[in-house]
């Protein structure tokens, strides 16, 4: 035992850990074993310490894991504390990550939780490899693709050790997910990717020509506006300043056009892309992350095969389904996707085809053939290089039946494209 | 947002303050209203176990009022390592209530908090009023004698506080809520209500009407909204065919080609935009079946001025449906169109004067002063208004017939129920399978057999009771009823599903659950009976 640990410390636990149930798998070792393991030698990582970061942490101290690290690049602000339970109005400004990891060891005695303030791209295979296991509790996805992709790629046959599940958790509102990764073994974040919301874009012709929506003014003061008045002043939007100019500017415009609605929580809501956010949401699907991150680590229960989706709006709804792996999977499918075009499709149109892919989601992509560069993005001289080429057809560039690689930086893979003609 | 209509525009508006900052993710969902029923509520929580200080975490993070723990017991070992809402060794020994309260207030200053370590028993014993003063008690693995007790106190009078009962063993666990009646004005439907496309009202229709498409400015042409489109191809239709709309599939394949064919360049968005949502012309507003059904509740035939608000402005709106057009209110709330601006400011203007006339002949119609911002708030959510009956905790237990039913429609959910109800009914030493499963069985009309999936569920809940059975008997300090493991992942989830009930109950904004909910943390699922 533990310097730390005390008679009945983890009394319920071990009731579990003492016991197969009914539906536990039969390798399941009960006793000490695997009370050692959980206690004293799995290493965990906590990607995200906001509103799922904090009870995500709270619940794996709380289960016995004493090996926990995090990663959050932001600091607090004033509207985390309505659910970030970990921090209080005196952190504010202080790093997530940080203030997180001092909560919980001074809550839990025993517990080690090393923060790190700064992104997940920072680190390398190397230090991705240290875990067992990795709980995903972020708001971006983005950062999701990155985290899901990097540990496919770590994945060595040769090497059972390589291989960490990962466990993914998102809400909204009272609406949240909760899913089970296996890498290269079950469907991963790429999989799914069809299955988000698609964002509303708002089109530059009525944002700049003919608003109808307190959006659309909003829009207006943030991307036409703001970049005409201010230069290349970045434009902050945790700044109050800049959000108060924004709404003025909106203001003014939506008048203008005789359009209601424009209010400051509005302007930020919309340029900050707000999502609404409560404790109550984020304690549910940080439990079921957790939950599941103990039965694999465990193996005390069958774990969750693979998505947990809620919805709390209409009474508790809940969907548990098995979200199958997909074959043309740019991540972990190992096949390339097939595209079937016009063979009138110019570069350009075929970039901005792209772009609008729900199943792709790219920004900014450059291409290439196995032979070729298409379109490059950066470094500028090779953009200048390539961009005679998007006015081309892809036709001319790329055979029918041809392979088409392309990149993105906001993508930790290159996606594999087999191109035919319509 | 529901302070944007109150904004005077052309008032600059200063940052938000900072408590406005602090709940404004929450805001977003539930708004002033929501946010000011919160604060007014009085919680009352009994005991200050994982599974409580989870609920209570997430009702004080959001800001409700008050609350009091009522646990008369000191915090033992086990609760300190279970309890984020316990420091440690550091707590064992003294007041969980008080510990609790101590830790909890902390998350949010607006928030009181009270420990109180008198009994629950005694309580019932002497002093039954003391829950007049609450909104809502919380009870988290009460003794079933006392449960039952308490249960029946609160449902005698309907002024008395909501009850919501939770029950955990390990991996599973379920709640229910008791209430007599729960309205709801904004349940937030995500059905958006009818355009009235099919019934225009006269400034629409004289407004489709006056259009020249023909003579129409190319520009102003492509920038007609669906809408009105739709209203003008829809007159011009019904005056070519007695007056009636597209019936037949042929009428209505022809009547879709019409409006392609009033485009006079191949790219107007609009018109393709009228062409998919051509279904409107002959899909006939009326008032949702949900809504007449509301109009057969009893408080209606005996609406007095006693009655509650909801159901004056119920039997106004039910008046208001018996005159022409036959339909809810108009909301003015218009969806975005392929438009300019002048078209679609100007569309927006006729639906919003058209809501203000009809929200007028609407409060002509109450017999009892209700307040404006009631009545907007009512008249735009019309179609989303719910009435739920609850019943009293332990009902269904005592109607085998329903137990049955649940069964033959819900197996696996209602495995877990008999199996968390069986607990409830075999004292500890007695404790086996098959005491659990006569218990259950006992539930049941005569010969009607258990779900398959009883003996996974029970079991799941009788190897904790074997081993916690054990020790009770070694530690007379415990209650008698046999503790259930509060395992710390299946008390964070179910105090964010109840917690989630809770804030609908209060806020009586979004719908809450009807019955039990029961969760299963093995495969991961909810359910309801």
């Amino acid at each position: 035992m533990a310097a730390a640990d005390w008679q009945d410390r983890y009394y319920d636990i071990d009731q579990i850990l003492d016991t197969p149930g009914p539906r536990t798998d039969p390798a399941f070792l009960a006793g000490d074993g695997v009370k050692d393991f959980l206690r004293n030698q799995a290493k965990i990582l906590v990607i995200g310490a906001g509103g799922l970061g904090c009870e995500i942490l709270a619940n794996l101290a709380l289960t016995g894991f004493k090996d926990i690290h995090v990663i959050d690049m932001d600091t607090i602000d004033i509207s985390n504390l309505n659910r970030q339970f970990l921090f209080r109005q005196k952190d504010v400004g202080q790093p997530k990550a940080t203030v997180a990891a001092e909560f919980i060891m001074k809550r839990v005695p025993g517990c080690k939780v090393t923060p790190y303030f700064g992104k997940i791209q920072d680190k390398d295979d190397d230090y991705y490899m240290q875990f067992n296991l990795v709980i995903c509790g972020l708001d971006s996805v983005e950062a999701r693709r990155w985290m899901s992709a990097t540990l496919v790629n770590l994945v060595d046959p040769e090497n059972p050790e390589s291989l960490k599940p990962l466990i993914d958790g998102g809400t909204e509102g009272f609406k949240g997910q909760a899913r089970v990764i296996l890498p290269t073994i079950t469907s991963c974040y790429e999989c799914s990717l069809d299955m988000l919301n698609k964002q509303t874009v708002f089109p530059i012709c009525t944002i700049a020509n003919t608003p109808r929506l307190p959006e659309h003014c909003i829009e207006w003061a943030s991307v036409l506006e703001w970049p005409r008045v201010h230069g290349d002043k970045p434009k902050d939007t945790d700044d109050p300043e800049h959000i108060g100019w924004l709404y003025t500017v909106a203001a003014a415009r939506a008048k203008e056009f005789n359009i209601e609605g424009v209010t400051w929580a509005l302007t930020q809501g919309v340029v900050k892309n707000i999502i609404p956010a409560i404790a109550s949401t984020n304690a549910i699907i940080a439990a079921s992350c957790c939950n599941e991150a103990f039965k694999i680590a465990t193996s005390s229960a069958a774990y969750l095969n693979n998505y947990f989706m809620l919805i709390g709006t209409d009474g508790v709804y809940s969907y548990t389904f098995e979200h199958e792996k997909r074959d043309d999977c740019p991540v972990c499918g190992g096949e390339a996707l097939d595209l079937s075009i016009s063979a009138e499709l110019t570069v350009e149109e075929f970039i901005d085809l792209l772009i609008e892919r729900q199943d792709i989601q790219i920004k900014k992509p450059s291409l290439s053939t196995p032979t070729a560069q298409i379109y490059f993005q950066s470094p500028p001289q090779l953009e200048e290089a390539t961009r005679p080429n998007l006015k081309k057809k892809v036709k001319e560039l790329v055979p029918q039946d041809g392979e088409v690689t392309v990149t993105s930086t906001s993508l930790p893979f290159s996606l594999s494209l087999r191109i035919s003609y319509t | 947002m529901a302070t944007s209509e109150a904004m005077d525009m052309t008032a600059a508006e200063v940052a938000p303050d900072s408590k406005t900052r602090r709940y404004d993710r929450q805001l977003r969902l539930w708004a002033a209203s929501g946010q000011s029923a919160l604060e007014n509520s009085r919680l009352l929580v009994i005991s200050a176990s994982a599974t409580s200080t989870s609920v209570l975490k997430n009702l004080v993070l959001p800001g409700i009022g008050h609350f009091t723990i009522l646990d008369p017991a000191t915090v033992t070992p086990r609760d300190a390592g279970n309890n984020f809402f316990l420091e440690g060794q550091s707590s064992i020994g003294k007041s969980r209530a008080g510990e609790a309260v101590r830790l909890l207030a902390e998350l949010n200053e607006g928030v009181e908090g009270k420990a109180d370590t008198s009994s629950l028993e005694q309580i019932l014993d002497n002093n039954p009023g003391y829950f007049a003063s609450f909104t809502l008690v919380i009870a988290h693995n009460l003794e079933p004698k006392l449960l039952e007790r308490l249960s029946t106190l609160l449902w005698a009078d309907d002024t008395l506080p909501i009850l919501v009962a939770v029950n955990s063993a390990g991996f599973l666990g379920e709640f229910h809520i008791q209430f007599h009646e729960h309205t709801i004005i904004d349940s937030h439907s995500e059905t958006a209500p009818s355009l009235r496309i099919d019934k225009a009202f006269p400034a629409l229709a004289d407004y489709a009407a006056s259009l020249d498409f023909k003579n129409m400015d190319p520009t102003d042409h492509t920038h007609v909204p669906y809408v009105i489109i739709l209203v003008r191809a829809l007159a011009d239709w019904k005056a070519a065919h007695d007056g009636k709309p597209p019936q037949t599939t042929a009428e209505k394949k022809q009547f879709k080609e019409g409006v392609l064919a009033m485009k006079v360049k191949i790219d107007e968005e609009n018109f393709d935009e009228a062409e998919a949502q051509a279904y409107r012309c002959w899909t006939e507003t009326r008032v949702p079946s949900e809504i007449t059904a509301l109009f057969q509740d009893p408080q209606l035939s005996n609406l007095s001025p006693t009655s509650p608000p909801f159901f004056h402005l119920l039997d106004a709106l039910r008046k208001f449906t018996l005159q022409p057009p036959h339909t809810l209110p108009l909301t003015s709330t218009l969806p975005d169109m392929k438009a300019n601006t002048t078209s679609y400011i100007h569309l927006q203007k006729l639906y919003k004067t058209r809501a203000e006339e009809e929200k007028a002949t609407f409060k002509s119609l109450l017999t009892v002063p209700i307040d404006d911002a009631t009545v907007d708030t009512f008249v735009k959510n019309a179609h989303g208004l719910k009435v739920l009956r609850g019943k009293k905790y332990g009902s269904l237990n005592t109607d085998p017939a329903a137990l049955a039913s649940a069964v033959e429609s819900s197996p696996k959910a209602t495995a877990i129920h008999l199996a968390i109800s069986a607990l409830a009914t075999v004292s500890p030493p007695q404790t086996t399978v098959e005491a659990l499963t006569a218990a259950a069985q006992a539930l049941l009309p005569p010969g009607f057999e258990l779900p398959e999936e009883f003996s996974d569920a029970v079991g799941e809940v009788f190897v904790l009771v074997i081993l916690v059975s054990r020790v009770t008997m070694l530690r007379t300090f415990l209650s008698a009823r046999s503790p259930t493991a509060d395992l710390p992942n299946s008390a964070a989830f179910l105090g964010g599903l109840v917690a989630q009930e809770v804030i609908k109950m209060i806020t009586k904004q979004y719908v809450p659950i009807d019955g039990y909910c029961v969760v299963d943390l093995v495969e991961t699922w909810t359910g309801m009976v």
